[in-house]
């Protein structure tokens, strides 16, 4: 099954431009978005989510019309927002089983299994008996996941779930992500470069609401092969050099700073080839 | 730091369209009040008080202030003062900044209290230009005066706004949880609304003023007594019981605010829980040592259910999830606390009549429950409402919940459901509680059916629509605070405002019941039960289509904009939902439309307006024949068969109509309720009269004799007539004929004559309609009107005779006796028979009765024995002994010191508690259910005041005091009828009770007096020019009857009386006045005491009797020197309560009281009465007693009207030798 977004637009009525004209095709297995923040990605992902309304353009899950049929898609739909709370005073378990009757799961020798799995899966089995409202952060992420995969989704939707774990839970969070099966849509969206190398096949970086490019994070890397250079400068140097170069990212090194700078061909001597990573694929696309 | 984050948050505020929208809701609902008030619109009844007196000013601002949207308002502003900075994150920004805590709390609370003062000035704003709107009426207006604005503003606004603010900050700032600051505002509100119900007795008076959180009540009860003049120009009286209210409360607020300051801390703000973060820790250890076993692709398969049956679990269970999600809250529990003890605390004051209480039958529980529906359900529904409908959202689970696929309606039904278990708890509760207090109250006969039907039958389905209007009014609105502000506006608001506005149809007013009938013992819910499921099926219906739309409307992601939301409504706008929502809209147009038939087709539904329109059209059109010469009916005879399960009535009969004029009367003027339909109306064949008027519409006819009634010359005529009502009207359910419990009178028949009680009786009104004032009554010498006595126009004194019929199980009684009973197939018939002339005053009464007899023999020789009749309600025996007994001693009384009585047989008959009085008719009193038989009194409790037995004595004494002796349609006329019934009624009472019971009876007397004076709204009447207004006839008529006879003498006083009664009983007209009655009264009293006669009687006098201090000495031979000193003001006052100080020259009581050990129990005995010249403002007395006193004063037992009866006497606390006196009181030693 494909997920396939064509000419999706969507405008605020404060003004401003959420979607401008995204076309993706999604397959199945991880699928990262990459975007600063505010990009889009959000509204993209709820979008997607039936959440929220496009003023134009179609989403299609399969032969499912994603903005029309929204209740057949939310019955294959595993979600976690990226902001999300859960009701005070409620145990993990009760949560989870909560859901599970949401979802559609009504047999409850079923419901009791899947919920002890998930909850197994997620290591918070032997918390399950606590108030989420108590959990940590991780924890709450865990659970987010867990939910989201009750029933039996097919297209799962996880927005910035790593935004603000240490990296521990943020490791053991993208195991979890990675044994989501290959056969479902997974689409993950973040802001963390590394999220994505880790853990997807395919992905688009997005921009003020514009996805600006969009392909294998691999081939990305290839393409970017050769562009990119590096050198280390002085403070007052750092204007100078924004004006005269391309500069893609900019980071301290032991009190100097090191610039990276696009370019076709060698800007000039003083610069130094660098062998390109996603990270400045990312950079070199939302500067552009 | 204080200032910097004050203004910052101040700026903040000032910024805010929402400051100004409240500003200008309290600016516009202000206005709206004081135009009602002003009478600009609607219908507001007459009165000689201001608009924008200190008072009136102070009732309306603090008024709005504290009202559901008043509150509401503040909850918005004060509460989330501190909790929006953890609401939205902002806590660790502020904090990493070095600010003060003191700077941070009150900075933020005195900012947002700032501007909570700022939008109430709106409402101040509002007032000054509702006053200034052309068209208010000049009466209503005083001069405009600053200080009635600052003085309201600085006694009420202001502390009850850091009250309030106060209380909602710190509940909101500690629990983190708005849900706090709602429970506290129930609480509040809930306060509020019982403290006037405790304040109705008299004995609780300074208790409730205490516990009313805004000092309403202790406004109220501090300007109780206030004349139309002292409320129009004194300024709040800051003193007493409103003072103390005022530094309790504010004393309150600071103590919270303390506490607040006291108990916050900063770091309390970053660690919401601190109590579970050292487990949390020890868990994350735990957790992060394992390792996933499974890949998640391996998860067990499940297998996912969407359908109709599924969908119907899912709704059960998230309604169950909802419900213990409130009900397992701290804060239903307290709500739920409340409710029991409101139940508790209203149930022994609710529906006493002078203090004394009734049984606790299950009817009157419920009707007491029925105070928590009318304060406590519709805010608890408001707040709740929006708490339900904004949970997932308030949690942020909302887009977890909207992306799962549940069918949209699941989520909206569910919290609808659990919302409506919420009441349905609230419910049991009440019940339980309700049982409880009967059994308590040890009253056994527990019906709990009855408490089914009510709670879970009649108020469920109320609660319900409710429930669903708060709901959607907040999916609607999309906002928390917009949605409890638009429910509120709809719930508490709009009834007020229409009903203000006289727009009575239930077709407008949500969850109108229709036509309210009282439930009552003898007829159950009668006839109501048919209207008023019409009328809820018709707001179910309306509910649906608010549900089905809200179901819609219902969002379950991130967009807000109406049209957006609009667009994905029409979207999922089903052929299913299609089906309801056409079928919701047709059953609401359906019983809408068989409502409008039914109340405006079937029946009349006129407003306030057209009726006053009406009556003015009639005015004009007839009043040129209220001079018109008429004959007078002498004999009135019929057939009368009553219909109570179709409520209906046929009457058939004949009067004797005599010309008693000097001249010949050529025409007949008939009028009748235009409701009842006059079948026939014939005259004999030889005296034919023709219709040359039939006006329908105001049930008025001329007939016009072909040959004139010569003086002196009687026919027959014969009429026929029927009344079935049809259908049902929007208000009035009609209580004349019920299925059990029939009672209506001689005005269902013709009357001759134009009908001046017809005409509009309020004068500003008829100023407004072009027409001139009316007297309420002809004065006092007024010789033609003395043609008539007050209770009819077109006669004297007549034979009456009729037979009644009435279902088989049914008695029907009328006045007369009971001459032959027999049945004719389903129906009973029974004639009655009078054998002696009596007034054109008579009632027809037919229900299931059982009935008491009991016989008065008279001790007289010659005299006639007395038959006595009590027709009841099975079941309510209760007090019939007493009333047989109050009938026997009134009897007693009555004949030995007035006048043999008339008749030889007394008959009471209960009627249900559709009225709560009871009336005399010739030998026969309908006395309502509600008032003594159900009475409980307290026969070990000499204070305790039997009703049952005053009210039987009172109506007993009619027989006298009206059907003997009756008044000319003039000023005064029921001093004859009702005082004196009063006097006639306290005389048997204290017979019966001693003098000692006397006292509480009199307090009621003198405080509905006084009360009744301020709330006086033409003038007020010296007693003897009183005109038909209760307050004087009634209560002060008691009050100075009383007095009179301890001047006079209880002998000499009747003497006077019987004999005026053998010189006006049974007159023909001119009948009697006031004038003549006193000239009796006069007679009897002694030179020395004729001043009283016109204190009393004719001038309005109060006094401002006062101890100011008494002590005693022991003397060496063992007796007690008691030194009183006392202050003493006599006043008059003119119609609209403007007092004058006078000269003192009366003889008042001065008393000394002891007390004595009896039976275990302290009472008081009487040491030393007299009555004493007083002469001058101060005066001292000297005492000397064989006992030792306890208590001392001036007018112990309140027999002047005094303002304040409290202080006459006080108590010896101060046992200090006595100084001498200091000069101007006179010194007056008596031996004890």
């Amino acid at each position: 099954m494909n997920l396939s977004i064509k000419n999706l637009s969507k405008t605020y009525a404060n003004g401003l431009k959420a979607l401008n004209n995204i076309n993706i095709e999604i397959g199945s297995g991880m699928f990262g978005l990459l975007g600063p923040n505010g990009a889009g990605k959000s509204s993209l992902m709820r979008t997607i989510a039936t959440l929220q309304e496009a003023d134009s353009g179609t989403i299609m899950l399969g032969d499912m019309d994603v903005l029309n049929q929204k209740e057949e898609v939310r019955k294959v739909l595993g979600y976690l927002p990226q902001d999300f709370g859960f009701y005070p005073k409620v145990s993990a378990w009760d949560m989870l089983n909560h859901f599970a009757i949401l979802k559609g799961i009504n047999n409850p020798k079923e419901r009791k299994e899947i919920c002890e799995a998930l909850l197994n899966q997620t290591n918070l089995f032997d918390a399950r008996k606590r108030n989420i409202g108590d959990y940590s952060g991780g924890m709450r992420q865990r659970f987010g996941i867990a939910q989201a995969l009750l029933g039996n989704p097919q297209l799962v939707i996880v927005d910035e779930p790593t935004a603000g774990l240490d990296p521990m839970e943020r490791n053991r969070f993208h195991n979890l992500l990675s044994e989501i099966g290959e056969n479902i849509i997974v689409i993950l969206s973040t802001h963390i470069v590394e999220d994505v190398r880790n853990l997807c096949s395919n992905m688009a970086i997005m921009n003020q609401g514009t996805v600006l490019l969009y392909g294998k994070p691999n081939q990305a890397i290839e393409d970017m092969k050769g562009k990119i250079w590096m050198k280390l400068i002085d403070k007052e140097q750092l204007t100078e050099h924004k004006t005269g170069f391309r500069v893609i990212s900019t980071k301290v090194v032991e009190g100097k700073i090191q610039i990276h700078v696009f370019g076709n061909t060698q800007p000039d001597p003083s610069f130094v080839p660098l062998v390109a990573d996603l990270e400045d694929v990312y950079f070199a696309t939302i500067t552009n | 730091m204080f200032l910097q984050i004050f203004s910052f948050e101040l700026k903040l505020w000032l910024k805010k369209p929402g400051t100004y929208i409240f500003f200008f809701v309290f600016f516009a609902l202000s206005l709206l009040v004081t135009v009602v008030l002003g009478g600009l619109i609607g219908s507001s009844p007459e009165t000689n008080v201001t608009i924008n007196s200190a008072k009136a000013i102070a009732e309306t601002l603090n008024g709005i202030n504290t009202d559901l949207i008043g509150i509401i308002i503040l909850i918005t502003i004060i509460a989330p003062a501190i909790y929006k900075d953890f609401q939205y994150n902002m806590h660790p920004l502020l904090f990493t900044n070095p600010i003060t805590k003191f700077g941070y709390m009150f900075g933020r609370f005195f900012a947002s209290f700032l501007i909570a003062l700022f939008v109430i000035t709106g409402s101040a704003f509002g007032h000054i230009i509702g006053c200034a709107i052309p068209g208010i009426e000049a009466e209503r207006l005083g001069g405009f005066q600053l200080m009635n604005y600052i003085q309201p503003f600085v006694v009420f606004v202001i502390p009850n706004t850091l009250l309030v603010g106060a209380i909602f900050f710190s509940l909101v700032t500690f629990s983190r949880n708005m849900i706090s600051a709602y429970v506290g505002a129930i609480i509040l509100l809930v306060l509020k609304g019982i403290s006037p119900i405790l304040l109705a007795d008299i004995e609780n008076q300074d208790i409730s003023a205490m516990l009313d959180p805004f000092g309403d009540q202790a406004f109220s009860n501090a300007t109780k007594y206030w004349s139309a003049e002292e409320q129009n120009l004194l300024s709040i009286p800051v003193s007493g019981t409103l003072l103390y209210n005022r530094l309790l409360w504010v004393a309150i607020a600071f103590g919270i605010s303390a506490l607040t300051f006291y108990r916050f801390q900063f770091s309390q703000f970053n660690n919401p829980v601190g109590f579970s973060l050292f487990r949390r820790k020890k868990q994350e250890i735990k957790s992060i040592a394992s390792v996933p076993l499974l890949s998640l692709s391996d998860l067990p398969k499940v297998t996912q259910v969407f359908n109709f049956r599924f969908s119907l679990f899912q709704i059960w269970f998230l309604a169950k999830f909802e419900y213990f999600k409130v009900i397992k809250t701290i804060f239903f529990l307290i709500i739920a606390l409340l409710c029991v003890l409101v139940l508790t605390l209203v149930s022994p004051v609710s529906a006493a009549i002078y203090g004394t209480p009734t049984l606790m039958v299950t009817y009157q529980v419920l009707q007491i429950s029925g105070i928590i529906f009318m304060i406590f359900a519709p805010i608890l529904i408001v707040f709740y409402s929006g708490i339900v409908v904004w949970r997932e959202k308030d949690s942020k689970v909302d887009e977890l919940v909207g992306a799962a696929p549940i069918s949209s309606w699941t989520s909206f039904l569910s919290k609808l459901i659990g919302l409506i278990l919420m009441q349905i708890t609230l419910l049991l509760i009440i019940m339980f509680t309700g049982i409880c207090i009967q059994l308590y109250n040890e009253f056994y006969n527990i019906e709990v059916m009855l408490y089914i039907k009510d709670l879970f039958g009649f108020k469920l389905i109320g609660l319900i629509l409710l429930c669903v209007l708060s709901m959607s009014m907040q999916v609607i609105f999309n906002q928390k605070f917009v949605g409890y502000f638009i429910s509120a506006i709809l719930i508490v608001v709009l009834p007020i405002l229409a009903s203000s506005m006289g727009w009575t149809n239930g077709l407008y007013q949500f969850n109108s019941s229709g036509p309210r009938l009282v439930y009552s013992d003898m007829n159950g819910f009668g006839h109501q039960l048919f209207s008023f499921v019409i009328f809820k099926s018709y707001w179910i219906s309306f509910s649906m289509i608010l549900i089905i739309f809200s179901n819609l409307m219902w969002i379950r992601g991130k967009e807000k904009g109406f049209k957006i939301r609009l667009r994905i409504a029409k979207k999922s706008f089903s052929t299913k939902a299609k089906l309801a929502m056409t079928l919701s809209v047709f059953s609401f147009f359906l019983f809408g439309g068989f409502i409008f038939y039914n109340t405006n087709v079937l029946n009349k539904n006129i407003s306030v307006k057209d009726q006053e329109k009406a009556q003015v059209e009639f005015e004009k059109k007839y009043k040129r024949f209220s001079k018109t010469p008429q004959p007078r009916i002498v004999a009135a005879n019929w057939n009368v068969d009553i219909y109570p399960r179709r409520r209906g009535v046929k009457m058939n009969g004949y009067y004797f109509i005599k010309n008693k004029t000097l001249k010949p009367v050529d025409s007949l003027l008939v009028n009748l309720y235009s409701e009842i339909n006059l079948i026939s109306m014939d005259f004999p064949v030889d005296r034919g009269a023709t219709l040359s008027l039939d006006d329908k519409e105001n049930g008025f006819r001329i007939y016009t004799f072909t040959k004139a009634l010569q003086p002196g010359d009687s026919i027959k005529v014969k009429m026929s007539l029927d009344y079935f009502p049809k259908g049902f009207k929007s208000s009035d359910a009609g209580t004349a004929i019920v299925y059990n419990g029939s009672f209506f009178n001689s005005s269902f028949l013709p009357g001759f004559g134009y009908p001046e009680g017809a005409e509009l009786a309020d004068d500003s009104n008829r100023k407004k309609y072009g027409l001139g004032k009316k007297e309420r009554m002809a004065n006092v010498n007024d010789s033609l009107a003395r043609m008539n006595n007050y209770i009819s126009s077109d006669s004297d004194w007549i034979d009456f005779e009729c037979t009644l019929s009435t279902l088989k199980d049914q008695i029907a009684v009328a006045p007369g006796y009971l001459i032959k009973e027999w049945e004719k197939g389903n129906r009973k018939y029974f004639h009655y028979k009078m054998d002696c002339k009596i007034l054109n005053f008579y009632s027809f009464l037919s229900a299931r009765y059982e009935v008491k007899r009991d016989k008065w023999k008279n001790p007289s020789a010659r005299g006639k024995d007395v038959a006595i009749e009590i027709y009841y309600n099975k079941g309510h025996e209760y007090n019939i002994d007493k009333m047989i007994n109050a009938i026997k001693k009134s009897l007693d009384y009555y004949t030995k010191n007035f006048s043999p009585y008339q008749h030889r047989q007394v008959r009471i008959l209960e009627f249900p508690r559709y009225a709560t009085f009871a009336q005399s008719f010739p030998n026969t009193i309908p006395f309502s259910e509600g008032i003594g038989f159900i009475a409980k009194v307290d026969t070990t409790d000499s204070e305790s005041i039997d009703y049952p037995f005053y009210v039987t004595a009172h109506e007993v004494a009619h027989q006298w005091w009206a059907h003997q002796v009756i008044g000319g349609n003039v000023q005064g006329a029921t001093v004859m009828s009702e005082s004196m019934s009063q006097y006639s009624a306290l005389m048997v009472m204290e017979k019966e009770f001693g003098k000692q019971a006397m006292k509480k009876f009199l307090k009621y007397e003198m405080n509905n007096y006084l009360q009744g004076r301020a709330m006086e709204g033409k003038k007020e009447r010296p007693l003897i020019l009183v005109e038909n207004q209760q307050y004087i006839h009634y209560n002060k008529g008691s009050i100075i009857m009383y007095a009179l006879k301890d001047y006079i003498g209880e002998d000499s006083l009747n003497a006077a009386l019987a004999k005026y009664i053998k010189k006006a009983g049974y007159q023909e007209p001119p009948y009697t006045n006031s004038l003549e009655f006193l000239s009796f009264i006069k007679a009897a009293t002694p030179d020395s005491l004729k001043y009283i006669i016109n204190d009393m009687f004719e001038t309005i006098t109060l006094y401002e009797n006062k101890t100011t201090s008494c002590s005693y000495t022991k003397t060496k031979d063992g007796k007690y020197l008691v030194k009183i000193s006392i202050d003493c003001k006599k006043m008059k006052a003119d119609s609209l309560g403007k007092m004058k100080d006078v000269a003192i020259g009366d003889w008042i009581d001065i008393g000394v009281f002891g007390s004595k050990e009896q039976k275990g129990k302290k009472t008081e005995t009487e040491l030393y009465l007299q009555k004493r010249k007083i002469d001058k403002n101060k005066m001292e007395f000297e005492i000397l007693l064989t006992e030792e006193p306890v208590k001392a004063g001036i007018d112990p037992y309140n027999k002047l009207i005094d303002r304040t009866p409290d202080n006459n006497v006080r108590s010896f606390t101060d046992k200090a030798p006595v100084k001498d006196a200091e000069g101007g009181g006179t010194v007056v030693i008596i031996g004890g």
